[in-house]
C-alpha cells in the first residue's frame, strides 16, 4: 500500500481536482465509447484509488500511532458520523477519512446527469420505432459503459459507499446502481411515455399479423426490468434485515417494469381482445372462435417467453382468459349443447381446454352433459317400445350403447375429468333405473331384472353361445351397467333364481364363465352378496362327486338301478327353491330312491334330504308307437304316462288319487300333455275347464318328425308364483337389511335423531338399494318393538339404543 | 288341442323300423332319472341359539373366516346335537362349553350325542 504519507487537510480537494481532468478524460472515454488500453483502465483505477486512500491517512497520521490514540480515532469517527446523520447530507470533511469519497461520488453523478440531459436532447423528439431504436441503443451502450465505470470505481465502491450503506445512509450507490438511478430519474423519467407506447403499439402490430423487430421490444423489457431493482437498497447486502430483503426483492424489484408497463399492457390486451371477440363472433361461428382462442392464448403464451419477463405470464394469461373465455361462457355453453347434439367431438374438447382453464367454471356443461346423456339415453330406451321390456338383450345393448358412446367423450374430449365422468355415472344411474321400460313395468325393479335376464342368455347354453373370449368381454359390459344399478338386490335375487335353474339342469354353457361373473359380482359387491351363488356353484361340483360314489356303492353292493340315475344334491338355504309340492312316486322310481338315500346316511349323519320331484326330469322311452320316442319329461308327467301302461283312459280324479298330485298342479300337467298331443280330452270338450271327471285318453296315433322330444314344459303356475315369491323375498330381505343397518348405528350412536338417522341408514345401504324412507320408519317401529330402540324421553324425533 | 295350431300331420315316416319286438313291453318305461334333493341338517329348530345364525349357514365366526380368506371357501361348520337333543354350531358349542358345560337351552349336563357329517 501507499506509505504513509502524511497529507494535510488543504491538500485534499487539491488532490480531487488533481486527478479529476484526468479521470474525467477518462469516463469520457468510456462514454464515447472508444476501446482503452489495459494501461489505460489501471490508470484511471489508480487515481480513484489514490484519491481514496490518500486522504484516508489524513485522519491518522502516523502508521505507529498507539492502539488507544486508535481506537479514540474510531469513535471520534463514530460519533462524527452519528452527528452527520443528524446534521444532514452535506458531510463536513473535516470531521474524518471516512467522509472521502463523497466529492467523487458527486463528481461523477454530475457527470452521469450532465451526460444524460445531453441524450435526452437527442431523444425527446423521437416517435414509435425511432424512439425504440435510440432508447434500446443508448441503454445497451450506457449500461455497457457504467460497468466499465463501475469496475474503474471499484475502489469506491469497497469503501466509501460500503461505509455509508452500512452506517444506514439512503441514496448513497455503488457506481453502477448509481448509474441506473440516474438514468431513470432523468432519461427514464423524459422518454419511458413515449417508449411504452411504443412498444405497446409494436405488440398491437404483432397482434394483428405484422411482423416485427422483436428485439427492440426485449431490449425495453431489459431495461424496465434492471431499472426495477434499485427500487431495493440493492449495495446494501449487509443489513441485518438482507433475509427480509430477500424475500421481498420479487416484488418491489419489479416495480418499473409492472408501473411503466405491465399495467399498460394488460389493458391494452384485454381491450383488444374484447373488441376481437366480438368482432369476431359477430362474423364467425363459435366453433371457429374457439379455434381463434385457442391460437391466441398460444401466441399470449409465446409472447411472454420470447421478449416480456416471466412474472407477466400468469397475469397475462389469466388477462386473455377472462375476456376470451369467461366473458363468452355464455355463447360457449348455449354452443356446448348444440355441439352435444351434433356430436362434434373435436370442438366439445376444444371447448373443454378452453374453459378448463378457468377456475370452477365446467358446473355448468358437466350439468348440460348429465341432462344430455340422460336424454339420450330415456330416448333410445323409449324407442325400443314394448319389446323393451321382453328383450333382455336388446335393453342391455341398447343401454351399452350409449354409455359406451358418452364414455368415449368423456375420455377423449373431456380428458376423463373426474367433474364430468361424474357426469356421466349420474346420468347413466338415472336413465338406467328409470326410464320408458320401467315405467311399463311400474317398478324400478325392472332394470336389474332384465340386466339378470340377460346374463342368462349369455350364459345359458345355446346354439349361440359367444366364444370364451367374446363372452368375457360382454360380461364385463354388463358389470358396467351392473354399476349404475340402484337395486342391486334385486338383480342377485334374480340371478340367483336363473343360475340355480341353470345348474339343476346342467344348462351352463362353461364353467370357467359362470365362476367369472361370480367373482365380478364378488368384487362389486362384497363376499356376502355372492357367498349363496358361490356356495350353489360348490354344490353342482359336489354333486358330481356323490354320483361317482353312488355307483360305487351300488357296485360293491352289487346292486343295480333299473335306469340312469344321476342326482344333485344342494344345500337348502343357499337355493332359492321351495319345497316339493305333495306327490306320490311311481313305483319305479322308488327303489332308486330308496337305495340313494341308505347312500346317503352312511356317508352323512344327521342330514335330512328332502327330494324336489318338481325340480327332477327323465328320459322316458315309448314302446307303443310306430317309432321308438324319447320324450323328457318331468317327473309329474312321467307319474302321469306311466298309468297309462295300465289302462289307456283315466278319470281326472283317479290320476289325481293315484299321484297325490294336487288338482291345480294336475291339470296343467294334463294340459301340457294335451298340446305335445300325447293325450287327448273326451270329444268336443274343452281342455281348459277339466274336472275331476273328464276322462282323458292315450293318443294311439301320436306322431312326430323327431324321435327326441322335450315336453318338459314349465308349468304357468310355478313361474308366476316363483316370480311372486321373488318379489316378496326381496321385501322380506330388505327389512331385515334395514334393520341390522339400523342396529348398527345405534349401536355406536347410542343417542341419535330421527333425520339423521335415515339418512345414515340410506347412505350404508346405497350400495345395494335405495330403501323406501316408508319403510325405514316401519323398521324402527318393527325395532322398538323388540326393545332395541326407545324413543328418548322428552326430546322429539330421537331415539336411544337398548343395549 | 285345435287351439294348439301346429298339427304333426305332415310329418315323415322315419324308417321302416317297425318295433313290432316290443310289443309285449309296456308302452312307456324309464331310461333316465335325474333326481334333485335338497339337504339340510335333521334339526328342530333351524337356528343356533348361540350365534342365531342358521344352522345351515356357517356359524358367524366361520363366516368371517371366510370372508376374510380371499377364497371364500368356507370352513367345515357342522352341526352338534346333545342328548337332549338341542342342536348347534359345533365351533359355537365348542366355545360355549369352555365357559359352562350345561346347554345353554335346557341347562341340562352337555354330552354330544352325535355330529353332523
Amino acid at each position: 500500500m501507499a506509505s504513509p504519507r502524511p497529507v494535510n487537510h488543504g491538500n485534499k480537494n487539491h488532490d480531487l481536482d488533481q486527478i479529476w481532468d484526468d479521470l474525467k478524460q477518462g469516463i469520457e472515454h468510456v462514454y464515447d465509447r472508444r476501446g482503452m488500453s489495459k494501461p489505460r483502465y489501471m490508470e484511471l483505477y489508480t487515481h480513484v484509488y489514490n484519491y481514496c486512500t490518500s486522504v484516508h491517512q489524513q485522519g491518522q497520521p502516523s502508521g505507529s500511532l498507539s492502539s488507544s490514540v486508535r481506537s479514540s480515532a474510531s469513535s471520534v469517527s463514530r460519533t462524527s458520523s452519528r452527528n452527520r446523520q443528524t446534521g444532514g447530507a452535506n458531510g463536513n470533511h473535516n470531521s474524518g477519512a471516512q467522509f472521502v469519497g463523497q466529492e467523487l461520488y458527486k463528481r461523477l453523478k454530475d457527470f452521469l446527469h450532465e451526460y444524460l440531459s445531453k441524450l435526452i436532447e437527442q431523444g425527446e423528439t423521437l416517435m414509435g420505432e425511432d424512439v425504440l431504436t435510440f432508447y434500446t441503443k443508448q441503454w445497451e451502450e450506457y449500461r455497457f459503459s457504467s460497468k466499465v465505470l463501475n469496475g474503474v470505481c471499484a475502489y469506491l465502491n469497497r469503501h466509501w459507499v460500503r461505509r455509508e450503506c452500512d452506517e444506514g445512509r439512503k441514496n448513497v450507490y455503488e457506481i453502477y446502481q448509481l448509474a441506473l438511478v440516474i438514468w431513470k430519474e432523468t432519461l427514464f423519467e423524459k422518454l419511458h411515455k413515449q417508449v411504452t407506447n411504443a412498444v405497446l403499439k409494436l405488440i398491437e402490430r404483432e397482434r394483428n399479423g405484422e411482423m416485427i423487430n422483436t428485439s427492440l421490444v426485449s431490449g425495453v423489457i431489459g431495461s424496465y426490468v434492471e431499472l426495477g431493482l434499485e427500487d431495493d437498497d440493492q449495495n446494501c447486502t449487509t443489513t441485518p434485515n438482507a433475509n427480509a430483503g430477500l424475500n421481498q426483492r420479487q416484488g418491489p424489484q419489479l416495480g418499473t417494469y409492472q408501473k411503466h408497463f405491465e399495467q399498460q399492457f394488460l389493458e391494452d390486451t384485454e381491450n383488444f381482445y374484447a373488441n376481437e371477440s366480438m368482432e369476431f363472433l359477430h362474423q364467425n361461428p363459435v366453433t371457429e372462435y374457439m379455434k381463434k382462442a385457442e391460437q391466441r392464448l398460444s401466441e399470449e403464451h409465446k409472447r411472454v417467453e420470447l421478449y416480456l419477463h416471466d412474472s407477466t405470464l400468469q397475469r397475462l394469461m389469466k388477462t386473455c382468459e377472462t375476456v376470451l373465455i369467461q366473458k363468452q361462457l355464455d355463447t360457449l355453453h348455449n354452443e356446448f349443447r348444440s355441439l352435444l347434439h351434433a356430436e362434434k367431438k373435436d370442438d366439445l374438447g376444444r371447448m373443454y381446454m378452453l374453459v378448463a382453464r378457468l377456475d370452477d367454471a365446467l358446473g355448468e356443461m358437466r350439468d348440460h352433459l348429465e341432462s344430455h346423456i340422460c336424454a339420450q339415453g330415456l330416448a333410445a330406451l323409449e324407442e325400443l317400445g314394448e319389446t323393451g321390456g321382453n328383450d333382455p338383450k336388446m335393453y342391455v345393448t341398447t343401454i351399452l350403447d350409449v354409455h359406451k358412446k358418452y364414455n368415449k367423450l368423456v375420455l377423449t374430449a373431456f380428458k376423463n375429468d373426474s367433474g364430468f365422468v361424474a357426469a356421466l355415472d349420474k346420468a347413466c344411474g338415472k336413465f338406467i333405473n328409470n326410464n320408458a321400460v320401467t315405467k311399463a313395468a311400474q317398478s324400478t325393479q325392472k332394470s336389474p331384472e332384465l340386466l339378470a335376464r340377460y346374463c342368462d342368455l349369455l350364459l345359458k347354453k345355446s346354439n349361440k353361445n359367444p366364444e370364451d373370449q367374446e363372452l368375457e368381454d360382454t360380461l364385463n359390459q354388463v358389470m358396467i351397467v351392473f354399476k349404475y344399478l340402484e337395486d342391486k338386490d334385486v338383480f342377485q335375487k334374480f340371478y340367483s333364481k336363473m343360475l340355480a335353474n341353470r345348474l339343476v339342469s346342467h344348462m351352463s354353457a362353461s364353467d370357467e364363465a359362470e365362476s367369472s361373473m361370480i367373482g365380478k359380482l364378488k368384487h362389486a359387491c362384497g363376499f356376502e352378496y355372492t357367498s349363496k351363488l358361490q356356495r350353489m356353484y360348490q354344490d353342482i361340483g359336489l354333486s358330481k362327486d356323490l354320483n361317482d360314489e353312488f355307483k360305487n356303492y351300488l357296485r360293491e353292493k352289487q346292486d343295480t338301478l333299473p335306469l340312469d340315475f344321476q342326482i344333485q344334491v344342494l344345500s337348502s338355504g343357499s337355493w332359492p327353491f321351495t319345497q316339493c309340492v305333495e306327490f306320490a312316486l311311481p313305483s319305479e322310481l322308488e327303489h332308486s330312491v330308496n337305495k340313494f338315500n341308505e347312500f346317503y346316511n352312511t356317508k352323512h349323519s344327521g342330514r335330512k334330504l328332502s327330494w324336489l320331484y318338481n325340480r327332477s326330469k327323465g328320459d322316458i322311452v315309448t314302446n307303443c308307437f310306430k317309432n321308438r320316442y324319447i320324450f323328457q319329461a318331468s317327473t309329474f308327467q312321467m307319474a302321469v304316462l306311466l298309468m297309462f301302461n295300465s289302462n289307456d283312459s283315466y278319470r281326472v280324479g283317479e290320476l289325481a288319487e293315484a299321484t297325490k298330485l294336487k288338482m291345480d298342479i294336475l291339470v296343467q300337467v294334463l294340459q301340457i300333455l294335451f298340446k305335445a298331443r300325447l293325450l287327448v280330452p273326451p270329444n268336443g270338450e274343452n281342455e281348459d275347464d277339466l274336472t275331476a271327471d273328464t276322462v282323458v285318453t292315450f293318443f294311439k296315433e301320436y306322431k312326430n318328425k323327431k324321435l327326441r322330444v322335450n315336453i318338459n314344459v314349465p308349468l304357468k303356475a310355478e313361474v308366476k308364483q316363483e316370480q311372486e315369491q321373488t318379489h316378496q323375498v326381496i321385501e322380506e330381505d330388505r327389512k331385515i337389511l334395514i334393520q341390522a343397518a339400523i342396529v348398527r348405528i345405534m349401536k355406536m350412536r347410542k343417542v341419535f335423531k330421527h333425520q339423521q338417522l335415515v339418512a345414515e341408514v340410506l347412505n350404508q345401504l346405497a350400495a345395494r338399494f335405495n330403501p323406501r324412507v316408508q319403510m325405514i320408519k316401519k323398521c324402527i317401529d318393527i325395532l322398538i318393538e323388540k326393545d332395541y330402540l326407545e324413543r328418548t324421553e322428552g326430546q322429539k324425533d330421537t331415539y336411544s339404543y337398548l343395549a | 288341442m285345435a287351439a294348439s295350431g301346429a298339427t304333426n300331420d305332415e310329418m315323415m315316416d322315419i324308417g321302416g323300423a317297425e318295433l313290432d319286438n316290443n310289443k309285449n313291453e309296456k308302452m312307456f318305461t324309464l331310461k333316465k332319472w335325474n333326481a334333485v334333493a335338497m339337504w339340510s341338517w335333521d334339526v328342530e329348530c333351524d337356528t343356533c341359539a348361540i350365534c342365531r345364525v342358521q344352522v345351515m349357514d356357517a356359524c358367524l365366526r366361520c363366516q368371517g373366516d371366510g370372508n376374510r380368506q380371499a377364497g371364500g371357501k368356507q370352513p367345515e361348520c357342522v352341526v352338534v346335537w346333545g342328548e337332549c337333543n338341542h342342536s348347534f354350531h359345533h365351533c359355537c358349542m365348542s366355545q360355549w362349553t369352555q365357559q359352562n358345560k350345561r346347554c345353554p337351552l335346557c341347562q341340562k349336563e352337555w354330552s354330544i350325542q352325535r355330529m353332523g357329517k
